[in-house]
């Protein structure tokens, strides 16, 4: 029972995530804006549409996108929402968490590449390089958690006595920070990529699907909910487990932490240059090994 | 007497090479290799299976005394390795060989098959020899077979170059071996790996250890004493470079291991662990860029053994820093993430290369910007590839993931018992990163040449190869399916290894890993029914729909044509820019000027070399050059110049004469 609502919970909050955001956007640039529920909309359009695939692609291309969602589903099988309990879970699953959202990386790169399109190639390189550059931020981070709270994996990670420890909560929220920044990136949104720029020139995950249209391209948006909501729900879990360990509470903290703060960032921010991304990328990878040492510290501290 | 053995079979097998017909000279190599395969496999598997280790012959060597080749646990894995190598490389070899059995001599052909089935039995040899003088000997061998494999185009300048470099740094890295069997025979009396317990217990430890590691990384390929294997790799033909790079630098790894296996003393295992997790993470890292950026199919798979080779000596050191601390939870997921990994290495390395092989000999070139599209003519080839990319990327559901999450377990373990925390942290973040750029280096390779359209009309014209080089193929991917889709089972191999090391690693095993990889079988098995799924129920919606076919959408460029695709170069171009510091861009030709509103035709070639090279080549002619420019400073061409210059060595001569210095 656990399990079943911790899926439809993460179903929910990969959902919503994009609604906030537009909401957020919307309000603070004075607009009406769209419907809360127009994406999930936009996608049962796409769901009833037929295709067209270029004559320069191979069966991969039409493979990949069920890959790619294949992989985000598992990704967000494995996350479990703060005092719940997700289906898949064993010591070490965030290993295997980093290395399935690799596996959909590399289908959608291998895909955009199938199209022989100079555009897409642009998207499918820097995508690969960030994606390089973002994973030691990823494990780094989970070292932190696993190092902080002894167990390796993600249902135990965020186990904790319900008694306020300093410590525990400086390590927590410095996570959960780190952890909203890595969904920057691999979200695709300002200030790495613009999800709404008009230039494919400049475009990173977007460019990647531009040969991508009816059910193959509602399923690369599903899978790019799915990936956002375990970015979310692991930062929302790390401050849940400081204060309030609840799924009612960690629920509406995922959605809100990483819709507003991703509202707020693109309303206000333009995005980087695309030759300043590397430097923010490898920002993060140094701000989460220093957040490990920082825990690194504080936990020696602890057994002193 | 076992060196007449030796002699005698050296000798039959030369004559019955030599003597078969053109054609099936292939097919006697290929019996030898299977049957001397099954010959050392039947005791291997025994031994795996928890039989005590075989001794096959006891004997008296020249030169260290008493000797013997047995086979251990570890010799048992290696030998298994070795011989299905063997076996798909010389089955492979009969199709790449076919289009030159016409164009080189009889006597050439037995060579290359003569060298062939020497090499593998010599590195048989390597791995059941007890130590000293067999094992050099074995070791000479294996060296000497394989500098004769190089030199099969020998015509070409550069393979010629190559060989000898190789051969070259192979005999730098023997004298060291030497050195280091040696230095143990004149400690305690014994070059024998079982003697050197003691020998370190009379307190030479790091000197024996850092003379066999260099000797052996020579072999394996650490930093920097990489710098043979991108040139002897694209040199030699693509079967040879599929079990050179697949097997025989592992043999530099069995060497390490099997010297680690007798350090006992904790704080000498905890620096001993230091020293082969750095060398591990900065080999690592260097071949994964140097990869990354290369133009050459051959030479990317050959820094990315490079890479492999360090993710292996990563797993090590983390393992050496378990045993250290008596963590046997660390060394057992440590050790058998780098065991695992030497298997996995073995096991897509050649088949990556045996696509290699299959591009040059369909395209006759290695060069990755001139491929394209390559999927549609040689399908076959392109999904063999397309497996062993995501095998060595390390991704779920095959069998580069499991090695590599082992590794990750003994790190995470290690940051978790708070034991030397810093240096696994140290390790993960490595990992993470050539995990990453590993990524990018192979999308690179797999995409310029297999996917697109085609850049060359040799490309579009080229054909699938013959079946038996597809047979060959197939052998490592069975290998590659079972232990990607079911690695609780496929570990095991490794169990009976881990208790030369850690007495209790099998029951850590079964404890700690048997319920996490049979959970990973399920991850895995979970991500390939559900993409089925949604590939199925795709394919049903769109039955009913209108499925069409267009051109690629250009962005609203209408004459896009195909010099314009995305090339491997502008794939790596922004880790380029990051890692210009490690490379030497030679560039001929030049790029379009900004001026030219007519752009003439253009030549463009660009070569990322390694600045390590020169640590070999280059720097003691340019020092020299640099002491004669400054040397030449003094030719000034004016005769009062050279009187004073007379003037000043007899004051010289004068003041050194007073003073009784001459």
């Amino acid at each position: 029972m656990a399990i079943l609502l911790n899926t439809l919970l993460m179903i929910v909050v990969a959902l919503s995530i994009t609604g906030v955001i537009n909401r957020t956007r919307a309000v603070l640039a004075g607009r009406k804006g769209m419907p809360f529920l127009q994406h999930i909309y936009n996608v049962r359009l796409l769901l009833r549409k037929g295709a067209v695939y270029s004559h320069t692609t191979s069966i991969l291309f039409r493979i990949a996108p069920a890959v790619y969602l294949a992989a985000a589903v598992v990704a967000v099988l494995m996350i479990p929402v703060a005092d719940l309990y997700p289906l898949i879970s064993f010591d070490g699953d965030i290993i295997c968490l980093a290395y399935t959202l690799a596996l959909a990386r590399v289908a959608i790169i291998l895909a955009a590449m199938d199209t022989g399109s100079s555009f897409e190639g642009m998207g499918a390189a820097r995508e690969a390089l960030y994606g390089a550059l973002i994973e030691p931020a990823l494990m780094i981070g989970f070292a932190t958690l696993a190092m902080f709270c002894g167990h390796m994996s993600l249902a135990d990670i965020f186990e904790h006595e319900q008694s306020f420890d300093l410590h525990y909560t400086i390590v927590m929220f410095l996570t959960a920070y780190l952890f909203v920044e890595i969904t920057f990136v691999e979200a695709g949104r300002v200030p790495v990529d613009d999800p709404r720029t008009h230039l494919e020139l400049t475009m990173i995950h977007e460019v990647m699907c531009l040969d991508y249209c009816g059910i193959d391209l509602a399923m690369i948006q599903i899978a790019g909910w799915l990936k956002t909501a375990c970015f979310a729900m692991i930062a929302a879990n790390a401050i849940a487990a400081t204060c309030c360990f609840h799924w009612w509470f960690a629920v509406p903290l995922a959605i809100l932490l990483t819709g507003l703060s991703i509202g707020i960032v693109e309303s206000t921010q333009a995005r980087n240059k695309l030759s300043r991304n590397t430097t923010f990328i490898v920002t993060i990878t140094a701000l989460s090994a220093l957040i490990f040492f920082i825990g690194y510290l504080l936990q020696l501290n602890i057994n002193i | 007497m076992f060196y007449l053995y030796l002699l005698l079979a050296l000798a039959a097998l030369v004559i019955a090479i030599f003597s078969a017909p053109l054609r099936s000279k292939v097919w006697v190599a290929f019996g030898v290799v299977v049957l001397t395969t099954l010959a050392a496999a039947i005791p291997a598997i025994g031994v795996l299976m928890g039989a005590s280790a075989v001794t096959i012959i006891e004997m008296q060597s020249p030169l260290f005394g008493a000797e013997s080749l047995s086979i251990d646990p570890l010799s048992a894995m290696m030998l298994l390795i070795i011989g299905v190598a063997g076996i798909a490389t010389t089955l492979y070899s009969r199709g790449y060989l076919a289009g030159y059995l016409d164009k080189k001599s009889s006597a050439h052909i037995s060579l290359h098959y003569t060298s062939l089935v020497m090499m593998i039995v010599a590195m048989m040899l390597v791995v059941v020899s007890s130590g000293g003088f067999s094992f050099l000997l074995a070791w000479e061998l294996m060296t000497i077979a394989s500098f004769i494999l190089i030199l099969f185009d020998a015509q070409r300048a550069e393979v010629m170059r190559a060989a000898l470099a190789y051969l070259v740094m192979m005999h730098i890295g023997f004298v060291l071996l030497v050195a280091g069997f040696a230095t143990a025979h004149s400690i305690c009396g014994s070059a024998n790996f079982a003697d050197l317990p003691q020998c370190f217990a009379q307190g030479h430890t790091m000197l024996i250890f850092v003379l066999f590691l260099l000797g052996f990384g020579m072999k394996a390929g650490i930093f920097p004493m990489h710098v043979w294997l991108p040139e002897a790799h694209p040199a030699a033909p693509s079967h040879v470079s599929a079990i050179m790079s697949g097997v025989m630098i592992k043999t530099g790894v069995y060497g390490v291991i099997r010297v680690l296996q007798h350090i006992s003393v904790a704080s000498e295992l905890h620096t001993v662990g230091i020293i082969i997790l750095l060398v591990g993470i900065v080999t690592g890292l260097w071949g994964v860029i140097l990869a990354a950026v290369q133009n050459d199919v051959k030479r990317i798979l050959a820094y990315s053994s490079i890479e492999n080779i360090g993710v292996i000596f990563i797993g090590l050191g983390i393992a050496a820093l378990g045993m250290s601390s008596g963590n046997g939870i660390i060394a057992t997921f440590a050790l058998c993430g780098a065991l695992m990994h030497t298997l996995n290495h073995s096991l897509f390395k050649s088949l990556l290369f045996f696509g290699a092989g299959n591009l040059y000999s369909q395209m006759h070139t290695t060069m990755l910007d001139r491929f394209g599209g390559v999927a549609k003519s040689m399908p076959v080839t392109a999904i063999l590839f397309l497996i062993a990319t995501v095998a060595i990327c390390a991704l779920p559901p095959l069998n580069g993931f499991v090695g590599e999450f082992l590794i990750y377990m003994g790190m995470f373990n290690s940051v978790l018992d708070g034991e030397n925390v810093l240096a696994a942290a140290g390790g993960l973040i490595a990992l993470a990163l050539i995990g990453g750029i590993v990524v990018l280096a192979f999308t690179k390779l797999y995409s310029t040449v297999f996917l697109g359209s085609p850049r060359d009309h040799h490309v579009a014209e080229a054909e699938e190869v013959d079946t038996c080089r597809i047979a060959a193929m197939g052998i490592p991917v069975v290998g590659i399916l079972i232990i990607g889709l079911v690695p609780q089972w496929a570990v095991r191999v490794t169990n009976s290894v881990m208790t030369q090391f850690i007495p209790y690693a099998e029951s850590v095993m079964d404890i700690y890993a048997g319920t996490t990889l049979t959970r990973i079988s399920l991850v895995a098995l979970t991500v390939i029914i559900l993409t089925t799924l949604l590939f199925v129920w795709k394919r049903r919606l769109q039955s009913t729909r209108t499925v069409e076919q267009g051109p690629t959408w250009g962005c609203g460029f209408t004459a896009p044509n195909i010099r314009m695709q995305y090339t491997g170069e502008s794939f790596a171009e922004g880790l380029e820019s990051l890692s210009t510091s490690l490379t030497q861009n030679t560039v001929e030709g030049r790029t379009v000027e900004k001026s030219e509103i007519f752009p003439s035709p253009h030549n463009y070639n660009i070569r990322h070399k390694d600045k390590v090279d020169r640590l070999f080549s280059a720097w003691w002619m340019e020092m020299l050059q640099i002491i004669n420019k400054r040397i030449m400073r003094l030719r000034t061409g004016k005769i009062n110049h050279y009187i004073l210059f007379a003037l000043v060595f007899l004051i010289a001569i004068f003041l050194l004469s007073i003073l009784n210095i001459i």
